[in-house]
């Protein structure tokens, strides 16, 4: 949770797919089917901190925010990872680079909370979790999957990825299906 | 790997499991009277470490600082070794395994090894929000990973690889809550689950039904641990710590690999085959980790007691049941007794002793056992533990 003032709220930014990633229209933002609940204790607050005085990796959310969804690349060993980092697991160098993810993916497995969500997800309830096989990079990415109810969502369906606003001004990712 | 000098397990005792009526502190005080009751020949005095596995009590009991607050629970007062071990769902036992590794060093002579859990909460989406911190919380948790969805995604994968059916994981339901039936302080061990039933329970997490589910549950246990030459003061039929091992292997999901192929168990139980000199087929029954049904059909495939994919066959096929290849969960499982974090892995070597010394009723009681074998995985099954146990002979 931020210490800051909440920002002023605008409309998500819609994600730019990657060149080399096919174009496609993207649907538009979820609407919240609820009015925010008032925000949780900075322990039971599960969103990362974003701003550049509590996190290093305050360029994810920037760049998302501008609609780039942006890991850490090493500039010694060239891997892509995610989550981004700030030291390479593999060279302990913190020379890395930001580097835009392909926002394209299949569904690799999912399954939907239909009871038990944490506390500030209830009113969510029922949503789909899954991990996509994003286009391109060595590692799959878990996230919420919207568009989708989930006793329709099937393994490899497709997935764009794309940014969202949180209640409280901080941005996030999260998958949407593509209409076959 | 060198076990060094030998350690044995000499008795324990747990409290009744469920939802209780009582506070970390009071369960922490019932594990301890029970301990001292199942071996009277210890006192507080003989014990110089304790190891107090506990997974989240700063969120479940808002209480820190938990070594010395059970400590003062159960009447001791460490002067060799006092410390708390977290691992998630396998906080028990890693307690059990540092006190192992602090006799087997010569650092202790005789451990408690205490693992004690509070998880109803007046606010369970509250409860439900510390296990999502069991992930990487603000990269998987905050999409809303907890455990269901995760082990869900197990479940799929493996019908889709292998073939695997509902009714394969009802056979596992099914089995360990029959076996929780036998154990009056199991948290199911008055309620009956037939394949049919759990079929018609609502779904958790698809394809989990609440059946396939292990429960939020209030417990504690303790056992004793103690070096080879101090034995015969507490018990005549001693189980003595032969193997262990333990592999972990990554923590953000997006590192999961495969999730079908356990790599990290089958690593960390070959290493402890390996250091008992025993392999899968020598062992006569094992508690593993049954957090879910899917959980316990991968285990069977991974600690080596079935080919890859053939796991929910083994279940149908009633091979890890009395009478099978080997008897898996004779305690009830996490299924059946409900899986208090800290609590079950010290619960599960409660199970080991007393099925050793034959104090567990016919239903469940493994004939002739001498090989036992206990696993726990934690998180998202990123990490494995196993200790192999060899009962008097």
């Amino acid at each position: 949770m931020s210490t800051e003032a909440p920002r002023e709220r605008r409309p998500a930014p819609v994600l730019a797919p990657a060149a080399s990633a096919e174009s496609g229209t993207t649907s538009p933002p979820e609407t919240p089917k609820k009015p925010p609940a008032p925000p949780l204790p900075f322990l039971l607050d599960f969103f990362p901190l974003e701003d550049a005085k509590q996190t290093r990796l305050s360029a994810f959310f920037d760049n998302l925010r501008a609609g780039r969804l942006t890991t850490t690349r090493c500039r010694k060993d060239g891997r892509v990872r995610w989550p981004p980092r700030v030291v390479c697991p593999e060279c302990h160098t913190s020379e890395l680079d930001w580097v835009d993810l392909p926002v394209d993916g299949r569904i690799y497995a999912f399954s939907a909370v239909l009871m038990g969500a944490p506390l500030g997800m209830e009113s969510e309830v029922p949503f789909v979790v899954g991990l996509v096989e994003v286009d391109g990079v060595p590692f799959r990415m878990f996230g919420r999957i919207v568009g989708t109810p989930w006793d329709q969502c099937h393994v490899g369906q497709k997935v764009r990825a794309e940014p969202y606003d949180l209640p409280d001004g901080r941005v996030f990712y999260r998958f949407r299906t593509v209409p076959a | 790997m060198n076990l060094g000098r030998g350690v044995a397990l000499v008795g324990g005792a747990t409290t009744k499991f469920g939802v209780r009526a009582a506070t970390w502190a009071e369960l922490a005080q019932e594990a301890g009277q029970a301990l001292f009751q199942a071996i009277p020949a210890l006192t507080a005095a003989d014990v110089d470490s304790l190891f107090v596995g506990a997974a989240e009590p700063e969120r479940f009991a808002f209480q820190s600082h938990v070594a010395p607050f059970a400590a003062e629970q159960l009447g001791l007062a460490p002067r060799r070794v006092l410390q708390r071990t977290e691992l998630a769902c396998a906080s028990g036992q890693s307690a059990i395994r540092s006190a192992f590794a602090s006799i087997a060093s010569g650092l202790s002579d005789v451990a408690v090894a205490v693992g004690v859990e509070k998880m109803n909460l007046p606010s369970m989406a509250e409860a439900n929000s510390s296990m999502a911190c069991v992930m990487d919380r603000a990269w998987d948790g905050a999409h809303g990973a907890t455990a269901p969805p995760f082990f869900a995604m197990v479940a799929q994968r493996h019908m889709l690889e292998h073939g695997t059916t509902e009714e394969a994981f009802a056979a596992v339901s099914e089995k360990n809550h029959k076996f929780a039936n036998s154990n009056p302080n199991a948290q199911f061990y008055d309620k009956t689950f037939d394949r049919a039933k759990l079929g018609r329970l609502p779904l958790v997490a698809p394809p989990l039904r609440l059946g396939d589910c292990s429960s939020m549950t209030d417990g504690a246990a303790a056992v004793v641990l103690v070096a080879e030459e101090l034995v015969s003061k507490y018990t005549d039929v001693p189980v003595r710590v032969r193997g262990t091992g333990q592999y972990a292997d990554f923590h953000n999901l997006a590192n999961a690999g495969s999730l079908t192929d356990w790599v990290g168990l089958e690593h960390a139980s070959r290493e402890a085959y390996r250091s008992a000199g025993i392999g899968p087929s020598d062992v006569d029954f094992a508690e593993t980790h049954d957090c879910f049904t899917i959980s316990e059909i991968v285990e069977y495939e991974a600690l080596g007691f079935c080919p890859k994919g053939e796991g929910g066959q083994f279940a149908l096929d009633g091979r890890s049941s009395l009478g099978g290849d080997v008897v898996v969960n004779p305690r009830g499982g996490l299924l059946g007794c409900g899986h208090p974090l800290g609590a079950t892995g010290i619960a599960q070597a409660v199970e080991v002793y007393d099925q050793f010394a034959r104090r567990v009723p016919a239903a469940r009681q493994v004939p002739d056992p001498r090989w036992a074998l206990v696993h726990n995985l934690s998180g998202s099954a990123n990490v494995h533990s196993v200790m192999i146990y060899e009962g008097a002979s």
